[in-house]
């Protein structure tokens, strides 16, 4: 008994309040609509919808806990995408030119991120500002490449990387759940974590204590990168067609969602399960008010009103800790 | 002594600034001489209308330590309230226009700064979050379509000009009136920050908070004062440029932070507060708008565009933060 009383103590309170929330928003819409919300069906299509924002997010988590941010998350997804089908039409859309496709994405993915770096890292520049230029400037060599429309024209197969199920679980999901084994591998064993969230809480005093700041800034915004293009390969994916400004709405979800999961906007917090957990509780109520019939356009205020709630509410709790 | 003035001079921000956009100029009048003239003259200043208005209220906010990306939302709740409100109660005044445009923005601006100074929340997450907030607002409640009946006072100003000119070929180009808002805004705003306590305390809190706050100046009241002077000018903006276009649209400003932003940072203002001089915002705006609008003339192709205003920003901050690095750097005396 005891050892339970411990386990809840332990385990983070932010985790357990996203847990909560999710089954709440899962037996109301249970009870609500059975049929719909309750179905395969919606958890499927549920499934091939999350990951896309889902792996942008944990971008936006790593450099936050970095201490910065990455608002070019999207212009990455967005340009990999591009360059990702440019490559597949011009190798006739074979399966040796998917996975070229996919791989020269990862490697556009990781330019854009090691440029973030570098002008982050080497020459400190304001990662906000960085960041707010790269999206301009990613999005404007897509918009060069693309003069403008959408690139059409797909292999009909690379759809399946998002509309496919393997063993009746989206493909997007096991991509996904990949991600998030791999990334709180990075965070929890690795030297570069533990250095990620000494860098973020002080930058400082992780320069003295040997840290090479540059190396972890650059790693971090590499990985941001290689993550934002693994976005835009399901985004690509998804719509079946390439295009400079797909899913701008993402960036603030992104921060909602880093933020909602624990991830201290001044840097040094943040856990991978958290962030997971936060995005499946945004999916439950996104998918819930869709069921329930409200407009797109409440959709984005409920998310600048969560994520500010959110954040004063978590304020309120620490100023509160800081006076006792 | 005196060689030293002139040499700060030169090398100031707002130098470099000015002599990219001589530079600038001539270049684009080589190649194409339809540049030269009057008409560019009054083209650029319609088209940097609004960013100057957007610019000087977003400078300010940096310039006091913050970032405000919530004053496209800001203008558009603003201009559509506000056009929607004197369309059902057949109101009629240009008065009335700007002040509700204007008390609405300063409400928007209220709430920013309750979170920003208050709470203490880090400023571009909040406006972020109040941006998408009032956006979502403005389109599910007051509607997504947008209104072309203006009353018909506030309608007509933008028919009344301080100057025309008309070319040999009979085209007639004229300056609307509404160029006298930001031209009396940056006076004000230079007088402000330059010459009153206010303006000093502005500078002081973006500089280092602690300092000015042992210095004796009420932060939390600056702050008040700087986001809800964002707020209003967002609203005026929003309004002035509903009167520029003739139609309110519920969205049409989304996105402006992007350029006013790199305007702004361009001109010499430091991202982190604390530096910033209204004259090298003016020149900021005048570079992105001569870019935006003359690239055309240059032969390069339209979808060059964001990529080009992209890369001038980086190239921009680059070069001011490799300067900053430079100052840093030099023996204080």
């Amino acid at each position: 008994m005891d050892k339970v009383k411990g386990l809840v103590k332990e385990a983070d309170k932010n985790i357990l309040g996203l847990l909560i929330i999710s089954i709440c928003i899962i037996i109301v819409m249970g009870i609500i609509a059975p049929n719909t919300f309750l179905s395969v069906a919606n958890f499927q299509s549920m499934g091939s919808q999350f990951p896309e924002f889902g792996i942008l997010a944990f971008g936006m988590m790593l450099a936050m806990m970095s201490g910065g941010i990455d608002l070019s998350l999207v212009g990455i997804a967005n340009l990999s995408g591009i360059i990702c089908a440019v490559t597949m039409l011009a190798m006739d859309g074979s399966v040796v030119g998917m996975a070229a496709g996919i791989v020269v994405a990862i490697i556009v993915g990781m330019l854009c991120g090691a440029t973030n770096g570098f002008l982050i890292g080497y020459l400190k520049i304001p990662p906000m500002l960085v960041t707010l230029c790269g999206l301009q400037l990613y999005t404007g060599i897509g918009v060069i490449i693309t003069k403008g429309p959408a690139i059409t024209g797909l292999p009909e197969s690379f759809a399946l990387i998002t509309n496919g199920t393997l063993a009746f679980i989206p493909i997007p999901v096991i991509i996904f759940i990949i991600v998030v084994a791999v990334l709180w591998f990075i965070m929890k064993s690795t030297t570069y974590g533990k250095e990620l969230v000494f860098m973020g809480s002080n930058s400082t005093a992780s320069k003295y204590a040997g840290i090479d700041n540059l190396k972890v800034t650059m790693t971090t915004y590499i990985l941001s990168g290689i993550l934002g293009s693994i976005g835009g390969i399901l985004i690509v994916s998804h719509y079946n067609s390439a295009k400079s400004d797909y899913g701008t709405s993402y960036t603030l979800l992104t921060l909602l969602i880093a933020v909602l999961g624990g991830t201290h906007p001044e840097g040094g917090k943040g856990k991978v399960m958290g962030v997971a957990l936060a995005i499946i509780a945004l999916q439950l109520v996104s998918s819930a008010l869709n069921i329930l019939k409200v407009s797109a356009f409440i959709k984005t205020a409920a998310w600048g009103f969560i994520l500010i709630a959110v954040i004063v509410t978590t304020q309120l709790i620490e100023s509160k800790k800081t006076t006792r | 002594m005196n060689n030293d003035k002139v040499k700060q001079i030169l090398t100031s921000n707002e130098m470099i600034v000015a002599c990219i956009i001589i530079g600038l100029c001539i270049i684009i009048g080589i190649v194409n001489p339809m540049f030269v003239g009057q008409h560019t003259a009054i083209n650029l200043s319609r088209a940097m209308l609004v960013t100057l208005i957007f610019a000087i209220a977003e400078m300010i906010v940096i310039v006091s330590g913050g970032i405000d990306v919530s004053f496209p939302a800001v203008a558009c709740i603003s201009l559509y309230a506000t056009i929607k409100f004197m369309n059902a109660n057949s109101i009629d005044s240009v008065l009335f226009a700007f002040a509700m445009s204007g008390g609405i923005g300063i409400v928007c601006g209220l709430l920013n700064a309750i979170l920003v100074s208050k709470i203490k929340i880090p400023p571009l997450i909040a406006t972020l979050g109040v941006s998408s907030l009032l956006n979502g607002i403005t389109l599910a409640y007051l509607g997504a379509a947008n209104i072309s009946k203006i009353p018909d006072n506030v309608d007509s100003l933008s028919q009344q000009f301080i100057y025309t000119y008309t070319n040999e070929a009979g085209i007639k180009y004229a300056l609307t009136v509404l160029i006298l808002i930001p031209i009396v805004l940056y006076i004000l705003a230079y007088v402000v920050l330059k010459y009153t306590m206010l303006g000093r305390g502005i500078y002081a809190i973006g500089g280092d908070k602690n300092a000015a706050r042992i210095a004796g100046f009420n932060i939390i009241k600056i702050q008040f004062i700087v986001y809800m002077t964002a707020g209003f000018l967002a609203g005026i903006g929003g309004m002035t440029y509903t009167i520029l276009m003739r139609q309110a649209g519920p969205q049409s400003l989304m996105g402006a932070e992007m350029m006013v932003i790199a305007a702004i940072v361009i001109g010499g203002t430091r991202i982190t507060g604390g530096h910033g001089s209204v004259i090298g915002t003016l020149l900021g705006v005048t570079l992105i708008a001569l870019v935006q609008n003359n690239l055309i003339m240059l032969g390069v192709p339209t979808h060059f565009q964001t990529f080009i205003v992209g890369f001038i920003i980086v190239v921009g901050t680059v070069i001011t933060s490799i300067r900053v690095r430079y100052i840093d750097a030099k023996p204080k005396v």
